[in-house]
């Protein structure tokens, strides 16, 4: 037990919070001291949303202590917290579109009586101070990322947020706004303000950061580490931890079949014109699984979304014989492409339906009796479905959305390799699940590599993706930036490739 | 946040639908009591009253369903376009569009026989709510503007056209000077069926149960479905998003251009302002009350139509037509509020992300 710290900004000790089938935090500590940013790290699930969302009052936790400079705090409400002196910018904004600046910053918490262009001046002042560059007139929708971001700065310094929660907040910039808001972020700090950084990459928490607490698993596995002491092995090796025990093990082939997908120079641009795809080149043989390994944000949505034709991309993407670079998802589904998509109830089953309208989706058009869907043969196929992949149901007829996640992957996995594809595209295929699920959707995944097909294994894993694949890749910021052979490589390895560490040797810390 | 929220069941109350329509149903017709009650009116014989002028007799039979036509069509509109998650506000536009097209046609060739007259009619109000239905669907399917506000504005423009065709140069120069267009031919009347029923009533009910059958069981109901649950499953599915917006918004239309060509050839014989009548906005009702299940909609506007019958039958028993009105929204209303009951449960604490794993998004309870 640690004596009461004096002083602290912020002391959250022996946090737990749990929803049903998750811990998300398990006695989780943070303590951060006055004018300095925090860093906080973890990989996804290791409950950083959960424990942010507990001090700025969106949660209440079951367990524990809530301090905030030393006075015991109960928050029933975001508005609590706000009153307290905690601001949050979320991951994605909550603002007006059609409001100017200055109406969203005061939104809310305006002065009764001051005329528009008193307050836009109080707000161009308020921005002046931190460096904050924005004009107050300007309605949100004009503006770009990085400038939103610092309305959402701004609302919590007109708030007078004395603890500013800033959740991954580079995830929407691009590399020069990352440094301004490096700028923003020591300007607070320099203003006696505590800045809570949440992310995961290392080289923005060493440039913009003064400590670091990581967690894992909803628990506190290192506090108030100075990022001066911090190097890419250990922080990989605090994020991700020992190894765990993995129920399938692949025996690996030394020679995998002919190629079956090859990809060419892919590129993905998004609504922002940033490169999310940036030229990945790759190709897998028959009988082969590809792990790609990588922080969560970093290209492998849109790469598995332009595989299966569901982005735009340009480069070229060729299943044996078959050009597919511009074929319609329906072309590559019928060529042997199969997906598994990582939003299994947004884009791979239509939740309202019932389950077996669910088990058809790949086979209606085949099985059609002229303009009608044949019942007998759907509700067959989806007995069949159900049994062969153990999904468990109340009936076929009642929609999914009340299905647990383990039996909705079951489903869908078992749905996307029953018409026998030649490739098997597997994104986080295993997130989320039990240990039971988990095992059978990896048993799944190494039985259709035996079948000769080829997998693509995307996942946040690693130990997944170390047991599984025959080769690993590790993508970071759209791009390969290094491939492994699962035999001879270690957690840490892969860990500092996936932090980007290797493409920022000599970068500022 | 406290108190008693709505929250999704994770599986629907098995045929509960129905139960909870019929509780919600009686709450308000005990509620009804004390209106009726208050007012001087016995409750007990003004609701027999009303059951027996809505189905107590082949002619109350025919009263209920020649009102339950233009409803079940412009349920229908709006269903289908509901099970995509559309909302086709612009029924009663394209209603009137429906019936100036039918109106049209019997002016263009007045002198057709009857079993040559009639179909066309009402293929030209078919095609006149396509018409109006054209632009939202286009703007929808290929722009992404809202159909919402776009068939809802579409109504005054409707209004305002057929305003200017009974005031102009449609208007009946025997008409008193009344805003009306002329009788339409004897010949382009539809035959009658039973009582006061014509044979409307058949139309309408090959054409509901047509399209709730196809929608629940052919293969393009399915992909309608599909994209009613979530427009990127379809995408993944490979469903043609724009061309099913394009095509169901389309076919909304026709549906509520029909009920315009049936209420013209059938009740109305002639143009006038308010032939629409307010049907394409019960229609919003009719199918909101069916679950936006196309193959509920004729149910629900026999019902419906049974209620209005009923509530205009105890007006001439003197019950104030205000009490009337009253007591048919509350009826509606109670049926509505239960309906959601079928799908929702109260729930009593804070709202949590987790309340639904299976639903939550994987990285929501981190």
């Amino acid at each position: 037990m640690e004596a009461p710290a004096q002083g602290l900004a912020v002391e959250l000790d022996n946090i737990w919070k749990r929803f049903p089938g998750v811990i998300a935090n398990a006695g989780t500590r943070l303590h951060v001291k006055p004018g300095s940013v925090h860093a906080v790290l973890g990989e996804n699930g290791a409950g950083k949303t959960t424990l942010m969302n507990v001090l700025a009052g969106m949660y209440r936790p079951d367990e524990g202590t809530v301090r905030l400079h030393g006075v015991e705090q109960s928050f029933a409400a975001p508005a609590d917290a706000i009153a307290a002196g905690v601001g949050m910018v979320h991951q994605e904004f909550r603002l007006v579109p059609t409001f100017s600046v200055t109406e969203n910053v005061v939104l809310g918490a305006a002065p009764r009586v001051l005329s528009r262009s008193a307050l836009e001046d109080q707000v161009a002042a308020l921005a002046e101070r931190f460096g904050l560059a924005t004009d107050p007139r300007r309605e949100v929708w004009q503006l770009s990322m990085g400038e939103r971001q610092r309305v959402e700065i701004l609302k919590a310094l007109w708030r007078d947020a004395r603890v500013l929660i800033l959740d991954e907040p580079t995830a929407v910039l691009t590399p020069i706004e990352a440094d301004e808001l490096g700028r923003i972020t020591a300007a607070m700090a320099a203003d006696g303000r505590s800045i809570i950084f949440i992310s995961h990459k290392l080289d923005e928490v060493t440039a913009f950061c003064d400590e670091a607490t990581v967690l894992r698993g909803g628990e506190t596995v290192a506090g108030n580490l100075a990022v001066s002491d911090l190097d890419a092995g250990r922080l990989a090796e605090l994020m991700v931890g020992e190894a765990t025990e993995v129920s399938q093990r692949r025996v690996r082939t030394s020679s995998p079949g002919a190629t079956v997908l090859d990809v060419k120079d892919l590129l993905v641009v998004d609504l922002h014109g940033r490169h999310v795809v940036d030229g990945v080149s790759f190709s897998i043989g028959s009988g082969e699984v590809l792990g790609i390994a990588g922080i969560a944000g970093n290209g492998q949505r849109p790469l598995a979304d332009a595989l299966a034709g569901l982005t735009t991309s340009t480069g070229s993407v060729k299943s044996g014989e078959h050009d597919l670079s511009s074929a319609s998802p329906n072309e590559r589904h019928r060529h042997g492409l199969s997906y598994v998509p990582e939003d299994r109830i947004g884009v791979g089953l239509a939740p309202r339906l019932s389950v077996a309208d669910n088990a058809i989706m790949r086979t209606y058009r085949t099985d059609a009796k002229g303009l009608l869907i044949d019942q007998e043969k759907s509700a067959e196929h989806a007995e069949d479905l159900v049994k062969r992949f153990n999904v468990k149901i109340a009936d076929l007829h009642s929609p999914i959305a009340g299905l647990s996640g383990g039996n909705l992957q079951r489903l869908l996995v078992g749905r996307e390799v029953d018409r026998e594809p030649t490739v098997l595209i597997a994104a986080q295929p295993t997130r989320g699940l039990d240990v039971q699920g988990v095992a059978a959707i990896q048993r799944v995944l190494l039985e259709q590599a035996e079948a000769g097909v080829a997998v693509l294994l995307i996942s946040e894993d690693l130990d997944e993706l170390l047991a599984l694949s025959d080769r690993l890749m590790v993508m970071h910021e759209g791009k390969i930036v290094a491939e492994f052979d699962p035999d001879e490589t270690t957690r840490s390895d892969v860990g500092v490739a996936m932090t980007g560490a290797a493409h920022i040797e000599g970068a500022p810390s | 946040m406290r108190g008693l929220r709505l929250v999704r069941r994770e599986t629907p109350l098995a045929g509960g639908q129905l139960r909870a329509v019929l509780v919600g149903v009686m709450i308000a017709l005990l509620i009804g009591v004390v209106l009726l009650v208050a007012t001087g009116n016995n409750p007990f014989s003004t609701y027999l009253r009303m059951l027996d002028s809505a189905f107590g007799s082949p002619r109350a039979w025919s009263n209920t369903l020649t009102r339950a036509v233009p409803l079940g069509l412009a349920g229908l509109a709006v269903a289908v376009a509901g099970s995509m998650g559309l909302w086709n506000i612009g029924a009663e536009g394209q209603i009137i569009a429906g019936a100036i097209g039918a109106a049209w046609v019997a002016r263009l060739l007045p002198d057709l026989s009857g079993p040559l007259l009639i179909p066309l009619m009402l293929l030209g109000a078919v095609l006149g709510g396509a018409v109006l239905a054209l632009g939202p669907a286009l703007a929808r399917a290929r722009l992404g503007v809202s159909e919402i506000i776009t068939t809802l504005m579409l109504n005054e423009v409707a209004i305002r056209i057929v305003r200017y065709l009974v005031n102009g140069p449609w208007k009946d120069p025997e008409g008193n000077n009344f805003p009306i267009a002329p009788e339409i031919p004897d010949q382009a009347k539809l035959p009658g069926l039973f009582e006061r029923a014509n044979i409307g009533v058949l139309i309408a009910a090959l054409v509901v149960g047509l399209f709730g059958w196809l929608v629940s069981r052919s293969a393009w109901g399915y992909e309608l479905r599909i994209a009613g649950s979530s427009e990127r499953t379809a995408e993944y599915v490979g469903i043609s998003l724009r061309t099913k917006i394009l095509t169901v918004l389309v076919m909304s239309g026709m549906f509520a251009g029909l009920a315009g060509g049936i209420e013209l050839t059938g009740s109305a014989s002639r143009l006038v302002e308010g032939v629409a009548g307010g049907w394409g906005f019960a229609g919003i009702i009719v199918a909101a009350l069916a679950l936006m299940r196309p193959s509920g909609v004729a149910a629900v506007a026999i019902a419906f139509g049974a209620v209005q019958i009923g509530g205009l039958a105890i007006q001439t028993q003197g019950v104030p037509a205000a009490i009337s009105d009253i007591l048919q929204a509350l009826i509606l209303f109670g049926a509505l509020a239960a309906a959601v009951f079928g799908s929702y449960r109260l729930q009593r604490g804070e709202p949590t992300s987790a309340t639904t794993p299976a639903i939550a998004e994987p990285g929501a309870a981190t």
